[in-house]
Parts: structure tokens; C-alpha cells; sequence
């Protein structure tokens, strides 16, 4: 368990999370990527509180309103989500081109 | 506490591979879940308890749920379909030089060395204190985003009153009353 160790667990994370925002359709999956990648921003923000500490206090409550922020972050992404399904029955980023300027006067949704 | 902290490790890179290789949204928030409780184990032996708690309950047991309401109340037609290859391949491929950057940096930085702390500059008495102290700006500000998060939302959802009043018949004003 070492300052470089713990750095490379929130990397791994924050790839993961990067992957599933950019390979996935659907909105709820991107937005689970979304929360991986601020978990591994909270374990980096974490593991240089614990390795090298200046003022233990800072980082964790850093990391609390992190935590506080997504939470709000994910009711509001959730309510558009659930608007979005009701509006257009589907959750599928591809079908997200309202504003997309080819075709619009041919829109057959 | 290496133990600990590889047991936290693991958990919670299974559980993020789990959430972000499932076709199924359902079994990815799942994954989710379980890579949220590792990360609080991750939290817990970098000495930060109370976090660790905050995580479990506002993550596994507030975002959490509150995503699987989501995926049930729009329930997609086809939820096993999966992303074409190609765009699986170069998200896969971003990721991956994102990663292999980051490792490179990781390697190579110096971070330098930090402060001979007492035990009491740890507790969780002093988080409390910045808490209400120091920070307390950070706090109330947080308190009131959440607030109007709550109340965006539910304006955001909100079913719109409909008002056919093209679509009713002009007497039905009269029927009524």
C-alpha cells in the first residue's frame, strides 16, 4: 500500500469510468461512468491526505462535498433521463440529434 | 492494512469492470453499487471512516437506487443490445492511452514529503469542527444546492397539466358545471 499504488487504483477507475462515457448509449451507463470517475477522483484526493499530509481535516471534507455535488448531479441527470424517455421514448445518445442541423426539416422521430 | 486495502482494491475494480462491460443496465448498476462499497473500503484504510460511511450511505444507498428507479421507470426495449465494436474498440483505446499517460506520470513525479501530524489532527473531531468552522461556507453552500437539486428535480419530472383545450368540445364547460 504505497502513495504510487493507491494513485494507480483511482487511474484504473477513471479509465473505466472514461471507457464506459465514451463506448456507451445509453445515458444511464454514461452517467455511471460519470460517478467513477469522481470516486477516483476522492480516492486520489484521499491517498495524498493519508501519504503526504499537510491538514488531515481539508481533504476529507474535499471529498465530502464531492460526494454531496454527485448526488446532486445525479438527481438532476436522472430527472432529464427520465424526461428524455417520456419525451422520446428512448435513452439512447445516438437518438439525441434535435439540434443536429442535417435533416432536420426530415425529421422522421 | 495492505490486506485490507487489496481486498478494497480488487472489489472495487470488479465491480467497475462489471458496470461498464454489462449489456444489461440493470447488472451495471449493480456493478456500480459494488465498486461504490469497495471504494469505501479503499476510504476506510486511508484512515478516513467517516467518508467511507458518507460513501456507502449517500452512494450505494441514495445514487444508487435512485438509479435503479431510473433504469425501471424507463425501461429501454431492447437492453441486451450491445455498442457497435468499433465504437467499443476506440473508446477502449482512449481509455487505455489515458491510462498508460497516467501511469507514465505517476511513475515519474515527485511528490514530496508531508508533515509530522498528531492523532488528534486525524479524528473525526476535527473533521467536525472544519466542518462547522473553517469551512462551514462549504458546507451551508452544499446544503443548498442539494436543496434545489431536490426541487429541480422534481420540477424537471413533473407531469405538465394538460390542458386539451383545443381537443375538448366547447360545451363541456357547462357538462361540468
Amino acid at each position: 500500500m504505497t502513495l504510487e499504488g493507491t494513485l494507480l487504483l483511482g487511474l484504473m477507475l477513471f479509465s473505466l469510468g472514461l471507457y464506459a462515457v465514451l463506448a456507451r448509449r445509453n445515458l444511464i451507463a454514461i452517467l455511471i461512468g460519470i460517478e467513477l470517475m469522481l470516486n477516483a477522483a476522492n480516492i486520489n484526493f484521499l491517498a495524498f491526505n493519508y501519504f503526504i499530509p499537510t491538514d488531515p481535516a481539508v481533504a476529507q471534507i474535499i471529498v465530502l462535498v464531492v460526494i454531496g455535488l454527485a448526488a446532486a448531479e445525479a438527481a438532476i441527470a436522472l430527472a432529464i433521463i427520465l424526461k428524455l424517455y417520456r419525451q422520446r421514448s428512448s435513452v439512447d445518445v445516438d437518438a439525441m440529434q434535435l439540434l443536429k442541423s442535417t435533416g432536420a426539416e426530415t425529421d422522421d422521430e | 492494512m495492505s490486506l485490507h486495502f487489496a481486498i478494497a482494491a480488487v472489489v472495487s475494480l470488479a465491480g467497475a469492470l462489471l458496470a461498464v462491460t454489462q449489456a444489461n443496465i440493470l447488472h451495471a448498476v449493480f456493478g456500480l453499487a459494488i465498486a461504490l462499497v469497495g471504494v469505501a473500503g479503499v476510504f476506510f484504510t486511508l484512515n478516513s471512516p467517516f467518508v467511507a460511511i458518507m460513501e456507502v450511505l449517500i452512494y450505494v444507498g441514495g445514487i444508487a437506487v435512485t438509479m435503479l428507479f431510473a433504469v425501471m421507470l424507463s425501461s429501454v426495449s431492447n437492453p441486451k443490445e450491445r455498442e457497435s465494436v468499433r465504437r467499443r474498440l476506440l473508446a477502449a483505446l482512449v481509455a487505455g492511452l489515458f491510462f498508460v499517460g497516467g501511469a507514465l506520470l505517476i511513475s515519474h513525479a515527485d511528490f514530496g514529503a508531508g508533515k509530522q501530524l498528531t492523532a488528534e489532527a486525524w479524528g473525526l473531531e476535527q473533521v467536525g469542527r472544519d466542518l462547522l468552522g473553517r469551512f462551514n461556507l462549504a458546507f451551508e453552500t452544499l446544503s443548498v444546492v442539494l436543496l434545489l437539486a431536490i426541487v429541480g428535480a422534481i420540477v424537471i419530472v413533473r407531469k405538465e397539466p394538460t390542458m386539451p383545450a383545443d381537443t375538448v368540445p366547447a360545451d363541456s364547460d357547462e357538462e361540468a358545471a
